[in-house]
């Protein structure tokens, strides 16, 4: 699969603006803010099909609040799941504000302490009223732990209208902004993809697996 | 998909034997199905522009010279854990293509085993002479040959996988090792690393695995 350049994102999987193709972005601004709002078990229950039951049964959720996230249940493993909203995307993402956007992850202890406080913060700003351009003069660097991952797992999320679905089960491994190659992600045949942009503060790297987290296999690998 | 620790590098067994080496030629290879096995550990994409390594007289030497950073290697059963039964397994044949990262750290401490190896180094002496293991943040390899034979365990290639390289750190809190999750790792306490390992759809050659 061919990567075109995406920003930085928990859903991850954005693609190609839909404005370089001369159309219009469809979400130029944010949506009324209920429609970004969830069932609360509703919520609880997507967050948590990010990983098998096995991590997620024992992991904190987080749900969207009137502020932003809010811990829902406790968990005991270190583990962390919550549904993303598209503003996780890079800023210049078409998907930025896509009200339908539901992106289901599970970080790891490593990640919840590194990488997941950035989302959480802009979730607090976005709820706030702050503008984007606000945000991006406020983003302060990510410094990813080592050992800092993310599944996602769920075959229910909506990770953006390019994929209008949950793409592939996949694993997230976070690091420092990483030169191009490294890994040898998006080279032909290669199970690895890399996303990083202009104004991404961490490089992924996926690596795409054969099973959903309930068990099933994608219809696809 | 079962679960099975394979004899991959680094991962170690808690299993005792008293093997010792096999006569060295039976650990070699001909020098152009090694440099063939050893690319099959990646897509031609990234091997076709990597470093070769092929195994001589006294430890590995550059065969083919790349130019995107990768090494690639068959590893032989000593890159399994000190005290794992297949250690002076001469049927192993491990290949694999490591990034700049993984080559430099990783790699870098199964190229100065395999020295020790053919200099006729007892199990016990490597043990006791080993170094530290100079993470670096990064690492990784692929394993996605076909043609490997990893150990008496599974007895051929397993899976087609990623290798992600960690500093130590337990299993659960990286999700593996349970039901439903995709990851594997080992989780010694005695593992200078953690061997994070993603099992893949594909074979390097682009062919699907029968039972992923």
């Amino acid at each position: 699969m061919k990567i075109t350049v995406v920003g930085i994102t928990i859903a991850a999987l954005l693609p190609a603006p839909v404005w370089a193709q001369g159309t219009a972005n469809p979400y130029p601004s944010m949506a009324p803010v209920e429609q970004y709002r969830m069932d609360r078990a509703a919520e609880i229950a997507l967050a948590k099909s990010a990983a098998p039951a096995s991590i997620s049964d024992s992991a904190e959720i987080l749900v969207m609040g009137t502020a932003g996230y809010e811990t829902a249940v406790k968990g005991k493993n270190g583990f962390v799941c919550a549904v993303g909203r598209s503003w996780a995307n890079d800023f210049d993402n078409p998907d930025f504000w896509n009200p339908k956007a539901r992106s289901p992850v599970c970080v790891n202890a490593a990640a919840a302490r590194s990488f997941l406080p950035y989302y959480l913060t802009r979730t607090k700003w976005v709820l706030a009223g702050m503008t984007v351009v606000k945000m991006q003069a406020a983003t302060q660097p990510v410094k990813p732990e080592a050992g800092a991952m993310v599944y996602m797992l769920s075959k229910e999320g909506y990770l953006g209208d390019n994929v209008k679905g949950p793409w592939h089960p996949h694993l997230m491994f976070v690091y420092p902004r990483t030169p191009d190659g490294a890994w040898g992600a998006n080279a032909p045949g290669s199970p690895v993809e890399e996303y990083d942009g202009p104004s991404a503060l961490v490089t992924l790297f996926l690596v795409r697996v054969s099973h959903w987290s309930d068990g099933s296999p994608d219809s696809a690998p | 998909m079962r679960r099975v620790l394979v004899a991959l590098s680094v991962i170690p067994f808690a299993v005792i034997h008293a093997q010792g080496m096999a006569p060295v030629d039976q650990y070699r290879m001909d020098r152009a199905a090694e440099i063939a096995l050893a690319k099959s550990a990646a897509p031609a994409a990234i091997s076709e522009d990597a470093d070769v390594l092929v195994m001589g007289a006294a430890g590995y030497e550059t065969a083919v010279k790349g130019k995107n950073g990768f090494v690639c290697v068959v590893e032989r059963g000593w890159a399994t854990d000190y005290g794992n039964p297949d250690f002076w397994n001469p049927q192993v044949r491990s290949p694999f293509c490591y990034n700049a990262l993984g080559a430099r750290s990783v790699l870098a401490d199964y190229l100065a085993r395999t020295r020790q190896a053919l200099s006729g180094m007892s199990e016990a002496k490597m043990e006791a002479a080993k170094p530290p293991l100079k993470l670096e943040n990064g690492a990784m390899a692929y394993m996605l040959s076909k043609d490997g034979y990893l150990g008496g365990d599974v007895k051929g290639p397993w899976h087609p996988h990623v290798m992600v390289f960690m500093p130590h750190m337990s299993a659960a809190s990286l999700g593996a090792n349970v039901e439903h999750s995709p990851a594997v790792v080992n989780d010694s306490p005695t593992s200078r690393i953690t061997v994070f390992v993603i099992p893949v759809a594909r074979w390097s050659d682009g062919t699907a695995d029968s039972a992923p």
